[in-house]
């Protein structure tokens, strides 16, 4: 049985272990579309030296949506950052491109300020559904 | 459950170093919870999702079974055989993972299952064998992604488990253990005050003379 004192050591070991685990997963570098395309396994290398792997179904549903051009402009994986202040909304970082398909994925307009995109949770279960590889979240400690 | 006070030595900086501690801590509480919210809410989409995958694969297996005992009724068991012995094919899989919110998950995906050509003599076979091949490569497909999903809820449930057990922590035990430990030095504090001031009345009277 721990005494009070390794209690309180082990819960401060958790917490250290759970902010490096946040953002463990997120890509050295995104990609845009059209490479992913050429590609034979479609992947990026994150930030703890694993790979992750986008399907190739979706990275095609991606590119029906939206012409050549904005696909060498669109970078994967999108990046969803949720952050408290925020309430129920999550932010997607990014610029017209990603504006085009998240109002076409979810068949309304939205709305971008200062290159974010700001969505709502039963929105985002929608875009998560048919986003599954192609979007990640992104936890900014620094706005907590 | 009464809170459990930290042993800390009764001291200004110990003060200052709990009043830190306790500021990160809720800020970590804030950032367990909104990750757990989205565990829950990619959970619930993996359930729905496998449920869906599990009723594809128990419609698709019976019309599998039904195109092969026709195919095999057709053209005698034999004979069948001895055509599926041409049809072998290695199946391509790309294996890799994905991330949700720091939960690593499987990620398959089957490549190559549809042939123009399958093997067997076309001459030899009938249509009841092109349909029975063509079920058999879509119930490939769906059991492929019925066992990534499958995994993946069990990871995501594994996570939620130990992601709640955590917030749990903090919520009831270290935030107001933090509390009370910070509200009892400053009584501490205050009684430390109260001494020195009758000290030093007394020592005053003392010190008067007559």
């Amino acid at each position: 049985m721990p005494d009070k004192l390794t209690y309180q050591r082990i819960l401060q070991e958790y917490l250290r272990d759970e902010l490096r685990v946040l953002n463990a997963h997120l890509p050295r570098k995104q990609k845009p579309l059209s490479d992913l395309l050429r590609e034979e396994y479609p992947h990026v290398v994150c930030n703890d030296g694993s790979t992750y792997l986008f399907k190739r179904k979706e990275l095609e549903y991606l590119a029906s949506l939206i012409d050549s051009d904005e696909q060498q402009a669109l970078l994967l994986p999108m990046l969803i950052e949720l952050s408290s202040d925020q309430g129920e909304a999550a932010v997607i970082l990014g610029e017209e491109v990603e504006e085009n398909i998240i109002s076409k994925i979810l068949g309304m307009p939205v709305t971008r300020k200062q290159a974010r995109i700001t969505i709502y949770r039963p929105q985002l279960a929608l875009l998560r559904k048919k986003l599954k590889t192609t979007t990640q979240y992104i936890f900014s400690p620094a706005r907590y | 459950m009464p809170e459990q006070l930290i042993k800390v030595r009764p001291t200004k900086i110990e003060l200052i170093r709990l009043k830190r501690r306790l500021s990160l801590t809720e800020r970590v509480q804030k950032i367990v919870k909104d990750r757990l919210s989205i565990l829950t809410l990619e959970f619930l989409q993996t359930a729905r999702e496998t449920v869906e995958a599990k009723k594809k694969l128990v419609d698709e297996f019976p019309e599998v079974y039904k195109a092969l005992s026709l195919a095999s009724g057709y053209h005698g068991y034999l004979a069948l055989e001895k055509e599926f012995m041409a049809t072998e094919m290695n199946l391509k899989v790309a294996a890799g993972s994905r991330n949700i919110a720091g939960v690593r998950t499987p990620s398959f995906e089957l490549g190559g299952t549809e042939r123009a050509v399958r093997g067997y003599s076309l001459v030899d076979t009938s249509s009841c064998v092109d349909r029975a091949a063509q079920l058999c490569e879509k119930c490939l497909e769906t059991i492929v992604e019925l066992a990534e999903l499958q995994r993946s809820l069990e990871l995501l449930g594994m996570e939620i488990n130990r992601t709640k057990r955590i917030s749990n922590a903090l919520e009831y035990i270290m935030i107001p253990g933090l509390q009370a430990t910070i509200k009892y030095l400053y009584m501490k504090f205050e009684e430390r005050d109260r001494e020195e001031k009758a000290r030093l009345k007394r020592v005053k009277v003392l010190l008067q003379p007559g």
